[in-house]
Parts: C-alpha cells; structure tokens; sequence
C-alpha cells in the first residue's frame, strides 16, 4: 500500500517537474523568437514600416494579425515572384504605394515567424506618468507676488510689534503708580501734514525720490535698445534643449546659412520633416503631439496618407530675437568659419562644444530661446580689441596687405584695387 | 507732547524708508523677458527694404521669399536632370563624381557627412546613428558595407555597390523615410558627401 503511494508521488512529482520545465523551454523560446523578431524588424523593416502608424510602407501590426503566416512568407521572401505568379490579393497589396518593397530571398522560414511574431505583439505600452509633463509657467509673476506678500506681512508685523510695545511701556508705567496720560488721537490727513512740515523728513523724502529715480533713469539709459534676456513667446514650442543637447543635432544641420552666408536662417519646414516624418512623439492614446502637428498643418501635410496638400501651406511665423540694426554689417561666416580659432580661444569654448556658444550662449540648455549677449556695439568692438588673430597672417587676404605695404614703401603705386577695393561687398551689403 | 509727536514722526520714517526700498525692490524685479524693453528710433531698427522672411503684402501668398520662376536657373548652376523615379534613379549611375579624390575634399565630405547624415546613418556608416539609438521613431537604417540590400524600387543590390551618381540621387531626392537634403548641401558639398560614403562602403 505505502509502497503503491510512494511511486504514485513520485510520478506525480516528475510529471510536476516536467510540466514546469517544459512551460519555462516553451515561454523562454517564445522569448527569443520575439527578441530576434525585434533585431530583425529594426534591421531589415523598420526603415519602412511601424508597428501602428503608416510610413512608406502600412502599419504592420494590423496587416500581421489579417493574413495568415504561410501567406506572410512568401510575401516577404520575394513579393515581387508572389505578384508576377498573379497572386490578386499581392498586386491589391502593392497598389499601397508606387514604392516597392524590397525582396528579402536570404530570411529563412523561421527568421520570418519571429519577424511576424514580434509585429503582432509589438513593444510593450510604456505608462507614461502624466504627472511629469506639468509645465511650469509664469514663474516670475509667482515670485514677484511672493515678494509682494512678504512685504505685506512684514510691514503688518511691524506694526504689531509697535502697538505691543507701547501697550506694555503703558501697563509698566501704570503699575508705578505713573497716570498716562491719553495722547490726543491725531487723524491721518493732519499727520500727513505735520509730516511734511517736518523738514528731517521732507529732506529724506526728498534724497530717496532723487535716489530712486535717479538710478531707473541711469538703469533705463543703459538698456534702452538693448535686448539682453529677450524671450519672446514663438509658434511652435520648439525646445533647443531637446534638439541641440539631448539629441546632440549640429547646429548647422538646420542653420546651414550660418557657414556659408551672411545670414544664419531659420530652417525651412523640410528639415524639420527629415526626422519629424518618422518622429511623431505620439501620445498613450495615439495622438501625435500637438507640436509636431503644427508642423504638419503648416505643410498641409497628412500623417496618415502621408500625402501634402500644397492649398493648405501656409508660413509659420517665428518671432525674431536676434536683430541686428541694418546700418550694422554682421556677416557669420566670416565669423564662424574664418574667424573660428581667434572666437574659440578668445571665448573659451570648448573643442567639443560649437563655435556658435562665443555669442549666442548654452544654446543647448535653452528650453526656450533667448538673446544671450547685448549685441551692442561696445561688446563687439571689445571682441575685437582682444582677440588674437595672429594665427592667420598666411592668410592670402593677410598676404595681400603685405603686399600692398612694400609697394608702399618702394614708393610705388597703389590703386584701391590692391586692397580689395573691387569686392563686391565693399559697397553692395 | 513734542516728544511724543517727534516718536511718532520717526516711526512714521521708519515706515517710510521702508516702502520705499520694498518698492524698489520690486521695480526692480519687473523686467518683462517677452518685451525688448525701451527703444529709442526703433525705426533705425527695421529695415527700409524687405528682408527674406518676412511678411510682404505685395505678393499674393505674403511672403517676401518666393519661389524662382519655371525654368530658370541661377547663373553657373548645374541642374540635376534625373527624375524622381526608378528610372531616373538606374540612368543617374551613369555620373561621376566631378571632384577629384584629395584628402582636403574627402575631410570636408567628412564634416559635412557627420553633420547631416551622420545622426541616423552613424559615423562609420554602419546605420547606428545616436538618433536611431535614442530609438523615438527613426529605425532600420541600412548599414553601407556588410549584406544591407539597397530599398530603391527596381534596385535589388546591395547598399555597398551603389555607385557615386546614385548616392547623389538619394541625397538630391531622399528616399523612402529619408528626406531630400538638396536645401542644405550645395552640388559640390553633395559630391563631397558622396566620395566620402564611397570611403564608407569600402569597409
């Protein structure tokens, strides 16, 4: 009997062991499958299909789950056979777009089912905290109301203490037997004017109003038409925090001008599509953010067609920070390009960080926009006193003021031409 | 009496000379970052003639930048004949790089490569660039050396053999989720790019 039990347990036990061995080789299998599928989908699809957009090609996910797997294989091995062997639901599927998709003849059969398996599963949904996405504004106001209440209170406490003061002097005074004598109530208007005639205070009322007005005068002289600091509030919240620091984007992907020009431009919107076809920043409930959508409504442009309605273009209307007088010549390139070693080392920027900081400050640790330096006449002219340009006398331009000075001294003679007198630039800017 | 009339006015300067600071104080603290403050003559400022891109009510659309008319070209440029299709993409192979092959040149294709091309291709070329690491939508960018095959409609090789003049299309054009990068790279800068990929293909 014991014996009948023991060998009862004991199977029980294997077919136990067995049941989890088998559901762990099983689970762990699946797993590879979809890791691979991951790699493979990111190697060799994703550069034209999503999961749950559409791109150049449809979105997967959908398309993965309406066929069955056999059909898939053959589809993606060689689509182009599939549809010459008049296969109608293939030719249905190629007329998606005048792309077409490229034949994949070395993917084995299995490679394919992780491919697939990982395209009807997709990435786990991220629980995006929603409490992190407050954005914290009007952060002046606070603080100047802050100030405000502090004073409030202060001068509130003030007067406490004041009345408290002369309360206690008036019960010490009682208790030495001392009569207090009531102070006759002053109103305010007649306090007001005893005030005034007090010459102490007309004097200090005087020295302070002097002293006050006197410095926002000076304050304000200084900074009139000085621009330092100035924010103003753009069309679309673009943030060269994320762009130029976290996603370490070079300043002259979208400011290309600045190296080759006079102007530095703003990009035009078909640079902000050479990511922001594919970045959409998409929310939890599959919204595309609403940022990128002001890209996209500037251009007409249709996420889901992927298609541009050129009726709808219409400019997005940047507020300008930077702004140069025109009776001042500023060229960047010559600035940026030629100018780059003396700006570097007269600035101390870092080789790792771009000639671009000398002026216009951390651009990348500016969530907004703003003027860095006073763009004043003084801090140009106080740049160049400084900066050390000894490094480009081989310079032809160098060479040629050389050149011009020993003619100079020989006594010969020298035409404006000599000294560049025929650019161009010298009169038309 | 006087005495106490005198208390009362000194705490009256105390209270005085208090709101006063305070008040400077918080003056001082009003500068309104979203305004460029006083200007003087903020006519000598803007300019008399129109600049590029701004508002400009003597065009239909608005704007002062406009596009050239039809057919024209800006003296000494090269237009780009190919089109935009298969086609035009199989005839482009047909071109050479008209840059001779120098270090000064392929330093350059370099510079401009890692700036433009090198976020999503990677700067080896092998398709790991740090924004397809960042992984927020930009993926499957093929690798220019290795097995990577070439997603051009029509086109069944591999990425390493494309040739000089099909690199330019797919700069001039863009392809597929890439775009076109003809409005940041001049003609030449493009061909510098080139000769620098081809470098690439060669690992």
């Amino acid at each position: 009997m014991r014996n009948i039990s023991l060998i009862f347990r004991k199977g029980l036990k294997s077919v136990f062991v067995f049941a989890i061995l088998s559901f762990l080789m099983v689970a762990g299998a699946q797993a590879q499958d979809l890791v691979e599928g991951k790699t493979l989908f990111k190697g060799k699809c994703a550069s034209c299909h999503a999961l749950d957009q559409n791109a150049t090609g449809p979105a997967l996910t959908p398309k993965m789950n309406e066929r069955e797997e056999g059909y898939l294989i053959k589809w993606i091995r060689n689509n182009v056979e599939l549809r010459a062997s008049g296969d109608k639901t293939a030719i249905e599927a190629a007329n998606y777009s005048p792309t077409e998709m490229t034949a994949f003849p070395t993917l084995t059969d299995d490679q394919i089912k992780n491919i697939i398996a990982y395209a009807k599963v997709g990435e786990p949904k991220k629980i995006v905290d929603a409490g992190t996405a407050v954005v914290d504004e009007g952060v002046s106001t606070l603080s100047l109301l802050g100030v405000i209440a502090i004073i409030i209170v202060s001068i509130i406490v003030l007067v406490v203490l004041g009345r408290a003061i002369k309360m206690l002097e008036r019960l010490i005074l009682q208790k030495q037997g001392i009569e207090v004598v009531e102070e006759e109530n002053v109103s305010l208007a007649v306090g007001i004017k005893g005030l005034f005639k007090n010459k102490k205070f007309v004097f200090f009322f005087v020295i302070c109003l002097i002293a006050v007005l006197g410095s926002f005068g000076w304050m304000g002289m200084w900074n009139t038409g000085v621009h330092t600091g100035y924010q103003p509030v753009q069309p679309i919240k673009f943030s060269h925090e994320l762009h130029a620091g976290i996603n370490q984007i070079d300043c002259q992907y979208c400011h290309t001008s600045a190296f080759k020009s006079k102007n530095s431009t703003i990009p035009s919107l078909n640079v902000c599509m050479n990511c922001h076809k594919a970045v959409q920043a998409r929310k939890e409930d599959g919204q595309i953010s609403p940022e990128i959508m002001k890209i996209y409504n500037a251009l007409g442009y249709d996420a889901d067609k992927q298609t541009y309605d050129k009726t709808k273009e219409k400019p997005v209307e940047w507020v300008r920070v930077h702004n140069l007088p025109d009776f001042a010549y500023f060229n960047h390139a010559q600035h940026v390009v030629v100018g780059e070693a003396a700006i570097r080392k007269q600035a101390g920027i870092k080789p790792t960080d771009p000639v671009c900081f000398a002026c216009h400050g951390p651009v990348n640790t500016m969530e907004e926009i703003y003027q860095y330096s006073p763009l004043t006449m003084k801090w140009c002219i106080n740049c160049h006193k400084e900066a050390d340009i000894s490094g480009k006398k081989n310079d032809a331009f160098y060479a040629n003021v050389i050149a011009a000075h020993e003619k100079i001294k020989k006594g010969e003679k020298i035409t404006p031409a000599a000294l560049g007198g025929l650019e161009c630039g010298k009169c038309h800017y | 009496m006087k005495g106490s009339t005198l208390a009362m006015n000194k705490k009256y300067i105390v209270y005085a000379a208090f709101t006063v600071l305070a008040a400077v104080a918080m003056l001082s603290a009003c500068t309104d970052k979203r305004s460029t403050g006083l200007e003087y003559a903020r006519n000598m400022y803007d300019p008399i003639a129109y600049n590029q891109d701004q508002p400009n009510k003597n065009f239909v659309n608005g704007q002062t930048a406009q596009t050239p008319p039809l057919n024209t070209d800006p003296v000494g440029f090269v237009r780009f004949e190919y089109a935009n299709t298969p086609e035009g993409f199989a005839a482009s192979g047909a071109l050479v790089n008209p840059l001779s092959l120098t270090e000064k040149n392929l330093l350059e294709g370099k510079h401009y490569y890692n700036v433009f091309c090198g976020p999503c291709h990677g700067e080896k070329g092998d398709g790991q660039g740090h924004i397809v690491k960042l992984d927020k939508g930009i993926a499957g960018v093929p690798s220019y050396y290795g097995e990577d095959p070439s997603h051009h409609t029509g086109e069944t090789g591999l990425v390493k053999d494309l040739s000089a003049g099909k690199i330019y299309h797919t700069i001039f054009y863009g392809l597929n989720s890439m775009g076109s990068y003809a409005s940041q790279l001049t003609p030449t800068e493009r061909w510098k790019v080139v000769m620098y990929v081809q470098q690439l293909q060669k690992q």
